[in-house]
C-alpha cells in the first residue's frame, strides 16, 4: 500500500522536484560515508520552548527532528517512507490503518519501542490539553489498538483519503510512554542525538546517540545551537567562522550570503503569508469591503520587499506543490487598486466606517511591520487612511491566537500537504476558531473542507472538491494570501553536505558531515 | 521683559562667541528650522517605491531609500520634528512639575521637604529606561505617551537641580528682606527666589533635551516609541540595523544625525554652564544628567 499513492501526490512530488532542484543538496548513502563527524555550531534565532514534539512552535524547529523520529517520512518529492514504521496497510474502506513498528529502535533512555508507545503518544495526541498542535490533525481518529507490541491500528472515524492517514502517521512522533508527563523538560525521543545540556537563552548542545537505529548515522558527533538576538550577529558570526551553519535566518540574509559563497537550503514545505481578517466585525463584516483587499495587496512588492523573493506569490493558501494549488487565482487576483476601489465602493460604506480600524503588527518581525506598511500606503493612496497597532512578542501573539483584531498578517503551515490540513491554523479552523468563533460564519466554508475530506475518488472528483474550496476560500475572503516564503532556512558553510531536507522544513542534522 | 531679552542676547553672544557652541547653536537652529517648516520641503516621508527600495545616495535621494524606497533624507527631516517635539514636551512636563516640587521643599524644608524629596528618590531610583517602557505598556504607544514618560523621568532632576538653588538662596539678605517687608511664601518662592535660581535651570533644559532625545530614540529603538510609518530616528536605526550589510547608510545616516544633535545640546549646555557659572560668582551652577 505504501507504494500506492494517489495520483496528486505523484503531482506534488514532480513539482516539488522540478521546483526546488536548483537550490536542493540532498544527503545520499555514498556521500553519507565521505562525510566526517565533529561538531557542527549552528546559530539559531530565538530559543526554544520546550522538548514537547507535539508543540510544533517554529522555535523548536531545529530540535524536534533530530530528537524524535516519526512514523513515516516524506522525501522532498512528497513520497512517504518508512521511518519508525516498517510497514502501513490502509483498510479498502479506508476506515482504518495498521501500523507495524521497526525492530530494535531504542528510546533515548534505553526502553525498546513497543506499541504501547505509540498508544500512549496518540492518547496525548487527542488530550484537548495535552495535544497541542498535533491535536487538530487527531480529529478524524476514532480510536485505535495495539495487537501486539509491534502493530498499531488507527481507525477514523469515516472513510479518510490515504494522503490524510499518511500525514497523521508523519505527524506522530513517538514519546516514550514512561516519559509523556515530563517530555516538556526531558526529552523522551529516539532521535539521532540525545540533550546533552541547555542554557536557557544562550545554547543548547546535543550529542550522537550511540544506539541509533539508522545506520552510519548520525555523522556528526555534536551539535551546538547558539542563540542569536538578531539575523545580523548570527550572519557575522557564520562569516568569521563561529559558526557552520545558520538555521531560521532571514531571507535577504541568506541571498546576501549565497552570493558569498555559502550554500543556501530551501526545503519543500515553506509558509504561506495570510492576510487574517475578523469578519465578525465590523467594517470586515463586509463582504465587499473584505474582498477588496483580494486586489488591493501588492504581492509582488510584499514578496520582494518582505522576504527578498524568495518564495512565490499566492492568491490562495497553498504552496505551489499543493494538489489544490491553482496558479490561475494568482493571475486573476493580481495587485488592482482600481478593482479594489470599485469594490469598496459598492461596500456601502462611509469613509469613516472604512477608516474604524487598524491593522495589528507583530513589532517583533521586520517583515510583519513593512508589508504592514505597504498595505497601510495602498489605502492611503484610495484616502483610506489607517493606523498600525504594533505589538511586540507575547503581547502580539496573545492577540493572534485569542483573535483580538480586525486584520493582522500571519504565516499558516501544512500548505503542502493535504489541503484539509490548513484548518489546523487558527484562521482556517473550521470549529473552536479563536478569530471567527462558533458557529463559524462562513459554513460553505466548512463544508467545502468536509467535502475535500470526504472525496476519496475519482480524480475527477477531487479536483472539483479542490476548485470548489478555492472558490470558496476567496469569495469568503476572511484570509487573504499573499506569498509563500521560507521557513528553517539554511545558510551553511561549503565544508558542509549532506542535507537532508525534511517536509515540514526542520532541521535533519543526522545526515550532515563536514567534507574532506 | 528688557532684562530677559538682555540676558538672552548676552548669553548667546556668548555662545556665539565660542566656536564649538556656536557650530551646535547653528546646527539646532537649522534642524529646528528644517523641522517646523518641511511641510514646505519638496520631500515626502511616506511615497514608497518598491522598486527602488534600499538605493544608495543620489541626487535624487540625498541620504539613499529605505527598504519601502521611501526618502531617508525626508524621514530624517520629520523624524528630527518627532524627536525636538518629544524633547520639547518632555521638558516642559518634567519643568512644570520638577520646579515647583524643588521650590517648595527647598523652601519650607521640614515634612514637606522630607516627604517630597523622598517621592523624588523613588522616581530616581527607576532605570529611565524601564519607567517609560512600563508607563508605554499601560499608556499604549504613541508619541504622547512617549514624551509623557520621558517628561515624567526627567521630574527629579529639575526637582533636584530647584532644591539645591533654592537652599543657597533661601538665606540671603534679600529674600530675609522680602520678608522683613510680609512677602507671603508664594511671592518669596516665585517672584524672589525663582528668578535669581534660573540659571542652572536653563541648563538642566538643555541637558534635558539631549537626555529627552536620547530616550526617545532608546525607546523607538526598542520597539515602543511611536508607530510607524511616523519617522523617527530611533525607528530608522531600529530597522536600519537590519540592512547593514546592503544600505549601512540607512542606519548611520540617521545615527549621525541623531548624535550631532545630541551633542550639540551637550556643548551647549557646557557652554550655558561656563557662562552662567562666570557670571554668578555665587553659588555656582550644577550639572546634572541622569543616563537613559
Amino acid at each position: 500500500m505504501k507504494n500506492a499513492l494517489l495520483r496528486p501526490i505523484r503531482t506534488l512530488g514532480v513539482l516539488l522536484a522540478l521546483a526546488t532542484a536548483p537550490a536542493l543538496v540532498i544527503a545520499t548513502p555514498s556521500q553519507a560515508e565521505e562525510l566526517q563527524g565533529g561538531t557542527m555550531h549552528v546559530g539559531v534565532l530565538a530559543d526554544m520552548t520546550n522538548f514537547d514534539p507535539m508543540q510544533f512552535s517554529t522555535v523548536n524547529f531545529p530540535l524536534i527532528k533530530n530528537l524524535y523520529d516519526s512514523l513515516i517520512e516524506y522525501t522532498p518529492e512528497g513520497e512517504a517512507i518508512p521511518s519508525l514504521a516498517t510497514d502501513w496497510t490502509i483498510a479498502e474502506d479506508h476506515m482504518s490503518v495498521s501500523v507495524t513498528l521497526r525492530e530494535g529502535v531504542k528510546f533515548h533512555s534505553g526502553a525498546v519501542l513497543t506499541s504501547a508507545d505509540i498508544a500512549a503518544t496518540l492518547a496525548k495526541a487527542t488530550d484537548p490539553k495535552k495535544g497541542k498542535n498535533v491535536y487538530s490533525t487527531m480529529a478524524i481518529v476514532k480510536d485505535w489498538t495495539t495487537p501486539d507490541d509491534k502493530t498499531v491500528v488507527i481507525n477514523f472515524k469515516a472513510a479518510t483519503p490515504d494522503r490524510q492517514m499518511l500525514d497523521l502517521l508523519q505527524f506522530v512522533m513517538p514519546i516514550e510512554a514512561a516519559g509523556i508527563e515530563t517530555v516538556e523538560t526531558v526529552p523522551a525521543g529516539t532521535g539521532a542525538y540525545k540533550l546533552d545540556s541547555r542554557a536557557v537563552g544562550q545554547n543548547i548542545v546535543l550529542t550522537a546517540n550511540e544506539d541509533y537505529w539508522r545506520e552510519n548515522e548520525p555523522i556528526l558527533g555534536e551539535v551546538r545551537f547558539t542563540i542569536f538576538s538578531d539575523d545580523a550577529s548570527a550572519s557575522a558570526a557564520l562569516e568569521s567562522g563561529g559558526l557552520e551553519m545558520v538555521y531560521g535566518g532571514a531571507a535577504r540574509s541568506a541571498v546576501r550570503l549565497q552570493d558569498a559563497g555559502y550554500q543556501v537550503i530551501r526545503g519543500p514545505g515553506p509558509l504561506v503569508q495570510v492576510f487574517r481578517i475578523n469578519a465578525t466585525k465590523a467594517p470586515f463584516d463586509n463582504a465587499k469591503f473584505r474582498q477588496a483587499f483580494n486586489y488591493l495587496l501588492d504581492r509582488e512588492g510584499i514578496l520582494r520587499v518582505g522576504y527578498a523573493g524568495l518564495g512565490e506569490v499566492v492568491a490562495l493558501p497553498w504552496a505551489p506543490a499543493s494538489p489544490a494549488f491553482d496558479a490561475s487565482y494568482t493571475e486573476k487576483y493580481a495587485f488592482n487598486p482600481d478593482k479594489a476601489r470599485e469594490l469598496f465602493t459598492e461596500s456601502g460604506l462611509s469613509k469613516a466606517e472604512m477608516e474604524d480600524w487598524k491593522l495589528l503588527v507583530y513589532g517583533t518581525d521586520a517583515a510583519s511591520t513593512t508589508i504592514s506598511q505597504i498595505v497601510q500606503a495602498a489605502l492611503a493612496d484610495l484616502d483610506i487612511n489607517i493606523e498600525l497597532d504594533v505589538r511586540e512578542g507575547s503581547e502580539y501573539v496573545e492577540a493572534q491566537l485569542s483573535g483580538d483584531y480586525k486584520a493582522t498578517f500571519g504565516g499558516v503551515g501544512n500548505v503542502q500537504k493535504f489541503p484539509s490540513r490548513v484548518s489546523t491554523n487558527s484562521i482556517y479552523r473550521t470549529a473552536n476558531n479563536p478569530v471567527l468563533k462558533d458557529p463559524h460564519p462562513f459554513p460553505e466554508y466548512v463544508a467545502a473542507i468536509e467535502r475535500v475530506n470526504t472525496t476519496l475518488g475519482p480524480d475527477e472528483a477531487v479536483k472539483a472538491a479542490y476548485d470548489h474550496l478555492n472558490q470558496v476560500l476567496v469569495e469568503s475572503s476572511f484570509a487573504i494570501p499573499t506569498n509563500s516564503y521560507e521557513i528553517g532556512l539554511i545558510v551553511a558553510s561549503p565544508k558542509l553536505s549532506g542535507f537532508t531536507l525534511d517536509i515540514d522544513n526542520l532541521l535533519v542534522a543526522r545526515t550532515i558531515g563536514f567534507k574532506e | 521683559m528688557n532684562r530677559a531679552w538682555n540676558s538672552t542676547l548676552w548669553l548667546l553672544s556668548g555662545l556665539m562667541a565660542r566656536p564649538a557652541s556656536a557650530a551646535a547653536l547653528l546646527f539646532l537652529a537649522a534642524m529646528v528650522i528644517v523641522s517646523l517648516f518641511a511641510d514646505l520641503l519638496p520631500i515626502d516621508p511616506f511615497a514608497q517605491r518598491l522598486t527602488d527600495a534600499l538605493k544608495g545616495p543620489s541626487a535624487a535621494n540625498w541620504f539613499g531609500t529605505d527598504e519601502l524606497g521611501r526618502d531617508i533624507f525626508a524621514r530624517v527631516i520629520y523624524g528630527a520634528r518627532t524627536s525636538l517635539s518629544t524633547a520639547a514636551a518632555a521638558v516642559v512636563i518634567a519643568a512644570s512639575v520638577g520646579i515647583p516640587v524643588g521650590l517648595v521643599a527647598g523652601f519650607f524644608g521640614d515634612w514637606r521637604d522630607t516627604v517630597l524629596m523622598r517621592f523624588i528618590d523613588v522616581l530616581l531610583a527607576l532605570p529611565a529606561i524601564l519607567f517609560a517602557m512600563a508607563l508605554i505598556a499601560v499608556l499604549g504607544r504613541s508619541q504622547m505617551a512617549a514624551f509623557i514618560a520621558v517628561g515624567i523621568t526627567g521630574i527629579p532632576n529639575f526637582a533636584r537641580i530647584t532644591r539645591a538653588r533654592v537652599l543657597s538662596l533661601r538665606k540671603s539678605d534679600f529674600v530675609t528682606a522680602v520678608e522683613a517687608f510680609g512677602g507671603s511664601s508664594g511671592y518669596n518662592m516665585f517672584r524672589t527666589i525663582l528668578p535669581n535660581a534660573w540659571s542652572p535651570i536653563l541648563v538642566q533644559v538643555v541637558v534635558l533635551c539631549s537626555v529627552a532625545i536620547l530616550l526617545e530614540a532608546a525607546l523607538a529603538f526598542l520597539g515602543v516609541g511611536v508607530a510607524p510609518p511616523t519617522p523617527s530616528w530611533g525607528e530608522m536605526l531600529r530597522t536600519g540595523k537590519s540592512y547593514l550589510y546592503e544600505a549601512p547608510y540607512y542606519a548611520v545616516l540617521p545615527g549621525v544625525i541623531l548624535t550631532l544633535t545630541i551633542l550639540s545640546f551637550d556643548v551647549i549646555g557646557r557652554a550655558l554652564a561656563s557662562l552662567l557659572e562666570d557670571r554668578h560668582d555665587a553659588g555656582g551652577v550644577q550639572i546634572e544628567r541622569t543616563a537613559s
